[in-house]
């Protein structure tokens, strides 16, 4: 009974060790936000064609099926330095939209920003750099129809040399784009750079 | 301008209100707001438009002749209460600030905007500029749940093989 008895707190604490172990390297590591791959850089000239634009109606929401990507937005404007503003980093499932800028659906460029991560951990858009090429971001608009829109290319770009108007440029097309927190990152400086999300509305519903 | 399109539209809401005033008023004097996006527009433009008064019916009708557009109808949206409509502001309309109306087709209840016409579109030109501040790593940092697991686990290991060895060393035999 008594080696029984023995056996039991024995095996209880080889667990508790094994657990405890396990339990503060896996706390203790890190883990960065994905990155996304050279596969899924731009290549070669862009598809032209599109779905006929929508008219103007400010988004709602966005969803991004693969990504598990589902997050009101709110409206973004421009900082004193001229940089898009962000949503409140504490709340951790809401991004934002430029709202100066054209609604997503519109012909142009509609651009789309949240958090990859706040001081509690990973935020609305920390799976943004697993985007694949060809996948689906639903943007829910005012007017009721939800506008669809297809992965062209995912690019993570240093902040010392932003292309401001590969990401923010004029388009002749309806066009999205989703950014976040990417690149290396250092203690001090935080993140180096974002993760651009490009993409091209295919249609609505 | 704009006097003058609020005084025609004074006066046809007064006709309607007057016509209506046998059946069940809800709010048919005191206009609810109307959303117009945008609110500043070149000539040429598309407006989308959004009335929450309506109620569940939804359906309105529009009437944005003061710019030139004509009436366009308004439909429910997926929005419980909601109905939205979009219309054209023609190539030849005039810089200004032009009235927005919408009646709706069940009761007497309206809702007005305004609708700001200008030749060169601000909206859109300014693009932002530069990387975005959308991370402090906090997603990088330890998981102090996972780390105080591991601590309490630990804690009752260390319990355990205190209580092991003290056997042992009573020779109760292990």
């Amino acid at each position: 009974m008594r080696r029984v008895g023995n056996t039991a707190m024995a095996a209880v604490t080889a667990a508790a060790l094994l657990s405890g172990a396990w339990l503060l390297r896996n706390g203790s590591e890190t883990h960065a936000p994905p990155q996304p791959t050279a596969a899924e850089a731009h290549s070669g000239p862009s598809d032209p064609r599109s779905a006929p634009p929508l008219p103007p109606s400010p988004p709602d929401r966005i969803r991004i099926p693969s990504l598990r990507v589902d997050a009101p937005l709110m409206g973004l404007r421009l900082t004193g330095a001229g940089s898009l503003d962000v949503p409140p980093a504490r709340e951790k499932n809401l991004a934002g939209w430029y709202e100066a800028g054209t609604t997503p659906g519109e012909t142009g460029t509609a651009i789309v920003a949240g958090h990859v991560d706040n001081a509690d951990g990973p935020a609305v858009f920390y799976g943004l750099g697993a985007a694949k090429k060809g996948a689906v971001i639903e943007v829910a608009r005012r007017d009721g129809t939800v506008a669809l829109f297809s992965v062209d290319a995912v690019e993570v770009y240093d902040a010392r040399d932003f292309p401001d108007e590969k990401v923010y440029g004029a388009a002749r097309r309806p066009e999205l784009r989703v950014i976040t927190c990417g690149g290396g990152f250092s203690p001090g400086t935080g993140y180096q750079g974002n993760v651009v999300v490009f993409a091209h509305l295919t249609g609505s519903r | 301008m704009r006097r003058t399109v609020r005084l025609l539209t004074g006066t046809a809401l007064a006709v309607a209100a007057a016509g209506a005033a046998a059946a069940p008023a809800h709010g048919g004097d005191t206009g609810g707001r109307l959303e117009v996006f945008p609110a500043t527009v070149v000539p040429g433009g598309d407006v989308t438009v959004t009335s929450t008064s309506c109620g569940d019916s939804g359906t309105a009708t529009g009437d944005a002749s003061a710019v030139g557009a004509g009436h366009f109808t308004l439909a429910p949206t997926a929005h419980e209460g909601e109905a939205t409509g979009h219309f054209r502001v023609p190539p030849s309309a005039q810089q200004g600030t032009y009235e927005i109306d919408v009646i709706c087709t069940e009761g007497d209840d309206w809702a007005t905007g305004d609708l700001v016409v200008t030749l060169s579109s601000e909206r859109a030109q300014v693009s932002p500029r530069g990387s975005v501040k959308t991370g402090v790593g906090g997603a990088l940092g330890p998981d102090p749940v996972q780390t105080a697991g591991g601590v309490a686990a630990l804690a009752v290991a260390a319990a355990g093989g205190t209580w092991l060895l003290h056997r042992r060393a009573r020779g109760d035999g292990i």
